[in-house]
């Protein structure tokens, strides 16, 4: 399909302290310094052409590019070097990790050790020690692939084919399972499908997701193809239905959707630790409702609360 | 033409100079003196060899004592370099300064037809000719006084606004400093060391800066635009728009907490980028004012400064720009210079290859309190370099980039040389690639010496290219030994630039705000490059440092105090004499139709409703665009009256009209220029008769038609460079709306257009007047003197009929 990288370079003013490179791969900005470099990588596979990051970005930087021919649905994010700031937010909101913002090429972002923005919960718990020796069924379900599971017997050699072994070698093997949580959307699929129900997920956003049929087209499944997560959407007699239990509530499918008001996506929570900041709340603001804003700072004020009261109390018993 | 009878009798005294042989030389003076004797009214003549100096101005007051001289004709220079000292000496033998007229024939004759010495003569007979006619009728002026506010303006907040603010501070005078960025300091207060002392640069000038701060005297406006200025000397209101900080001033304690709790950084300007500085910072530690700032660029708002500033309160996200408005006498322009950052060179490769920078950034590496606390190091792999190389001249003394030389980057790359030998001892090798070592000052020779006892490697010849290895990121330059004679070959670690100095980014946006002009190199014009270094063409302004032509550490200092000395005999005195050259309106020819107060381009003209227009003299800047404007003539303007402009076209038209070129050009603009190609002696044909006025917009239809009328051949106007050169904002733009219609008439009746033509000449183009006058007289070959005459004859019924009109207008209001 496409030979090499289409990569060209922008800004031919600075390019070697602010660069930028874009390709079908990959789009990367760079400010690069004499003693630090900012970069940020946007892997355009995980992409998935959703809204968020886009309704986020704080300097408004990333654009949603809708694909003009109808061969390739997925929209392109491009992402605007001279508003760019390399705060990370993009990155740290975005569900399927598909952005990576670096200093001197480590991951621990000033904006997280700051506390100026809060990190999303992906609550993924699973007590390995329970899964069937012989399933395969989280890895299998998973629709991004982010789940491996292996087996060590207990000298710690993998092992790979079950079948010839005794029953208490069988006993004796340790199952391991790998979730590359970073990139986990908390579609919920794997959870469902676990037989032993020890795999469990809290989604990242609650909310909900309807479609109005007046409004439907009928023979645009747009949004049923860029869907990411399989039985999200679905067509049932020429007709789309959702399926909230597996829905990320991404909004890509918002993105191609061809007509107003066709698709509703609602967010009404976001699942992250309680923190004081303007960019937090902004963030809430546009990716839920104003609600959300205001349930955040009271939630604040009663984390202060509880913590003056412990606090005092801690006192008084100290003092006794 | 006039109607004006003075009283006395006239008796004209005119004063021939030989200036060395500088006018004599060429023109032959003694028989424009005899033929000046021959002149109506001339009395007295006389022939000096230095008419300015001493002798020479006594003789001109012994004369007009002895015989009762009682109108001045000085044939010397241009008026734009003596007029002054010869009013003066007017003045001292107790005739009125104004009664003087002078007559160009030194760049406007012997300089400009040095190989037509009898065509120089004639030119110089005819301009005496006409500054004889016009002295006929020039009458006495009254000089105006206006109070003066003894506050000053500097603009600009580097080394030369800052000795200039603290002098003036001491001489007791209130100094607002305006500057442009975050903190004061300038250039130099980035630098790491200053040659040739070697003395750290901040530790010096930090002092300097932290004085004006606390100076009682001085108020700092940082990180403020100059939005506008009104008035004249003594009396400028001045615009300021303090942008927001997005802090508060009085509540800042500088403890820096604020930046501490910032998780967004980004390129620092002050370390050119090679650094990072936060959202909420200053940019750099001994920063004056030491007022944070929130670039809102980057800022994502996530309050964490606000809510660790807590009580103090400093953090205020709705801060908008602040206009504020101050009252100043005089203005000092201090706006000192910006670096060339080279990369349309492309075969230096920079911004191509990571280890060529230029030397701002080096000396940004070199600094302890840079980004990489000092060390050089390579951007592409963070090594120290073995070998390093300088390249001087890089867009200096480069007739496609800027031939200019930048005056100190040879003494500042020894300094850099000298610092790494120091630093580094015998573990790096240094080469510099230089045309010439320029080091002319107190200790820079001795300073290039110690340079080459420390085993710096010079290599004369300028660098032809410079190539990568894409592995190791080494850099070999291509050039020429010219000591040698060879071509060669040096493979370098890392390469610094010695790149030019251009003029500030914003020079045009202050120059049209200020009505100062620009050379060609882009710097601000000064008054006189010899002797009024300092001053700029309007008065009351005042350059120091770099901004008028580059300048060391030094020099800047000096002139600071200079320009505060100039300042400073402005604002010592209560009361500043301004020229009484300005406009005055008689009000029973008003025909009150208020077209002057559109044509006044600084509102100083009234009208009310049925009432004879009114002008504000104060705020007269004396243009006379309102003059040519008048319907009704009722508008004079000092000292450029219409019958003493008609009698000098009358004068230059006396014989073969239909060989001259009359050119009407502006004072500062285009007769400067004119000068210009006297003073670098620019050949050109000498048919051409100038006259003088303060602004285009003073030449009126009638002073055209006139012209024509009497059988001139070309007609010139010379105006400053549209939109924004002209010295009083848009007098170029009446001028061109007016004869753009006046040409169409005309040329509808018969005149081949090019007769007619309207030029833009600024101050610094010599060159260009002198081509336009060559073309002119080309094109006037080409027509021919009989079409010329048969034009004139075809084209006087209209003319008369367009004269005829006016006059009679000028009858029924005279009645």
């Amino acid at each position: 399909m496409f030979v090499g990288v289409l990569g060209f370079f922008e800004g031919y003013v600075m390019p070697y302290k602010s660069l930028k490179c874009d390709s079908f791969d990959v789009l990367t900005l760079e400010w690069v310094m004499q003693v630090k470099n900012f970069k940020l990588v946007l892997d355009r596979h995980r992409c998935v052409g959703c809204q968020i990051c886009s309704l986020v970005c704080p300097k408004d930087a990333v654009k949603v590019e809708k694909q003009l021919s109808d061969q390739f649905l997925k929209p392109r994010i491009d992402i605007d070097l001279s508003k760019c700031n390399f705060c990370g937010v993009c990155d740290v909101t975005c569900l399927y990790g598909a952005i990576k913002v670096t200093l001197n090429n480590a991951c621990n972002l000033a904006l997280l050790a700051k506390e100026s923005y809060p990190t999303i919960d992906r609550t993924i718990t699973l007590n390995s020690n329970l899964c069937p020796k012989n399933c395969f069924e989280c890895e299998i379900i998973c629709p991004l692939q982010l789940i491996k599971v292996s087996r060590k017997g207990f000298d710690g050699q993998p092992i790979n084919d079950i079948n010839n072994l005794s029953p208490t070698e069988k006993q004796r093997i340790k199952v391991i399972v790998d979730i590359q949580k970073e990139y986990c959307p908390t579609c919920k699929l794997c959870e469902t499908k676990c037989p032993s129900k020890t795999l469990k997920v809290t989604k990242i956003f609650e909310g909900k997701l309807v479609i109005n049929s007046e409004k439907c087209l009928i023979n645009c499944h747009k949004c049923v193809d860029i869907c990411p997560i399989p039985n999200v959407l679905t067509i049932i007699d020429k007709k789309i239905s959702t399926n909230n239990a597996y829905c990320t509530y991404c909004g890509a499918c918002k993105n191609v959707c061809p007509v107003d008001d066709a698709l509703i996506i609602k967010r009404v929570k976001i699942n992250h630790k309680h923190i004081h900041s303007g960019t937090w709340n902004k963030t809430l603001e546009r990716l839920t409702n104003k609600n959300s804003k205001i349930k955040e700072l009271e939630a604040i004020t009663s984390i202060k609360k509880r913590d003056i009261v412990t606090k005092r109390l801690q006192d008084e018993i100290t003092h006794e | 033409m006039s109607n004006t009878q003075t009283p006395e009798e006239l008796r004209i005294g005119v004063f021939v100079c030989h200036c060395g042989l500088n006018i004599a030389g060429t023109v032959d003076v003694h028989a424009v003196a005899k033929y000046a004797q021959t002149l109506p009214n001339v009395v007295f003549v006389k022939e000096n060899r230095y008419t300015c100096a001493d002798p020479g101005q006594e003789e001109i007051r012994k004369a007009i004592k002895q015989n009762n001289l009682n109108r001045i004709v000085i044939a010397a220079c241009s008026p734009r370099m003596h007029e002054p000292t010869f009013r003066r000496t007017v003045a001292e033998a107790g005739l009125n300064s104004f009664l003087c007229e002078m007559a160009n024939i030194r760049e406007f004759s012997s300089w400009c037809h040095q190989n037509t010495p009898n065509k120089a003569t004639e030119r110089a007979k005819d301009t005496v000719n006409m500054a004889v006619a016009k002295a006929r009728l020039i009458q006495p002026l009254q000089t105006l006084e206006v109070p003066v506010t003894n506050k000053a303006l500097i603009i600009g907040g580097g080394i030369a606004g800052i000795s200039a603010a603290l002098d003036l501070a001491e001489q007791g005078f209130k100094v607002y400093m305006l500057e442009n960025s975050q903190s004061i300091g300038g250039h130099m207060a980035a630098l790491d060391k200053t040659f040739p002392t070697l003395d750290c640069s901040i530790c010096i000038e930090g002092p300097k800066m932290v004085d004006c701060a606390r100076h009682p005297n001085i108020t700092i406006f940082a990180y403020s635009d100059l939005v506008k200025v009104d008035g004249y000397v003594g009396n400028f209101t001045v615009k300021i728009s303090k942008k927001p900080r997005y802090v508060i001033d009085e509540n800042c304690t500088g403890c820096g907490e604020c930046r501490d709790v910032c998780p967004i950084e980004y390129p620092n300007e002050w370390d050119v980028n090679l650094g990072a500085r936060k959202a909420i910072s200053v940019p750099f530690d001994q920063a004056v004012p030491l007022i944070y700032a929130i670039n809102m660029d980057y800022c994502i708002e996530c309050y964490k400064c606000t809510e660790k500033c807590g009580e103090r309160k400093a953090i205020d996200f709705n801060q908008k720009p602040q206009e504020i408005e101050i009252n100043v006498g005089a203005i000092i322009v201090a706006t000192g210079f910006d670096i060339y950052e080279p990369y349309d060179m492309p075969l230096l490769g920079y911004g191509k290859y990571p280890n060529v920078i230029t030397s701002m950034e080096f000396e940004r590496l070199i600094l302890a309190a840079g980004p990489t606390n000092g060390n050089v190091i390579r951007q592409s792999d963070g090594q120290k370099p073995q070998n390093l190389a300088f390249i001087l001249c890089v867009g200096s003394r480069d007739k496609n980039k800027h031939p200019y030389c930048s005056n100190y980057c040879c003494m500042y790359t020894l300094k850099h040389a000298i610092q790494l030998k120091e630093k580094y001892k015998e573990n790096i090798e240094i080469y510099i690639f230089y045309m010439d070592i320029r080091s002319p000052s107190k200790g820079y020779e001795e300073f290039y010496n110690r340079a080459r006892e420390r085993g710096v490697n010079f290599i004369r010849g300028r660098v032809s290219s410079i190539t990568e290895n894409p592995k190791t990121h080494n850099l070999t330059i291509h050039s020429e030994d010219t000591n040698l004679g060879n071509p060669i070959e040096i493979e370098t670690n890392m390469i610094v630039l010695a790149t030019a100095s251009i003029p500030k980014k914003n020079s045009n946006t202050i120059a049209h705000i200020l009505n100062i002009s620009r050379g060609q190199d882009g710097f601000f014009m000064e008054a006189h490059p010899k002797l009024k270094p300092l001053d700029a063409p309007t008065d009351g302004i005042f350059y120091a440092g770099a901004c008028a032509g580059l300048k060391d550490i030094p020099y800047s200092v000096s002139q600071g105090s200079a320009a505060a000395s100039r300042a400073a005999t402005i604002l010592s005195k209560l009361n500043w004499p301004i020229e009484p050259i300005i406009s005055t309106i008689n009000p029973d020819k008003c025909i009150k139709c208020g077209l002057c107060v559109n044509a006044c381009p600084y509102n100083a003209i009234k009208h009310e409703k049925n009432k004879p227009a009114n002008i504000n003299t104060a705020s007269c800047h004396g243009c006379g665009t309102c003059v040519a404007e008048c319907p009704a003539h009722a508008i004079t303007q000092m000292h450029f009256t219409d019958p003493q402009i008609m009698a000098q076209i009358h004068a230059a038209l006396q014989n073969n009209p239909e060989e001259k070129i009359i050119a009407f050009l502006c004072n500062w603009c285009s007769y400067a220029g004119a000068d210009l190609a006297g003073i670098s002696r620019c050949e050109y044909p000498a048919s051409v008769r100038v006259i003088r006025v303060m602004c285009s917009g003073r030449v009126s239809k009638e002073f055209i038609l006139e012209a024509l009328h009497l059988g001139a051949g070309m007609i010139l106007i010379g105006a400053c460079h549209l939109p924004y050169d002209c010295h009083y904002i848009n007098g170029n733009h009446k001028m061109k709306t007016r004869t753009d219609s006046l040409k169409n008439i005309l040329t509808k009746q018969g005149l081949t257009p090019e007769r007619f033509r309207v030029e833009y000449v600024s101050a610094a183009e010599g060159i260009h007047y002198a081509e336009i006058i060559k073309e002119i007289e080309q094109q006037k070959i080409q027509i021919g003197t009989q079409k010329i005459q048969e034009e004139n004859q075809k084209l006087k019924p209209t003319i008369e009929h367009l004269l005829k009109t006016n006059q009679q207008n000028k009858q029924t209001q005279n009645l």
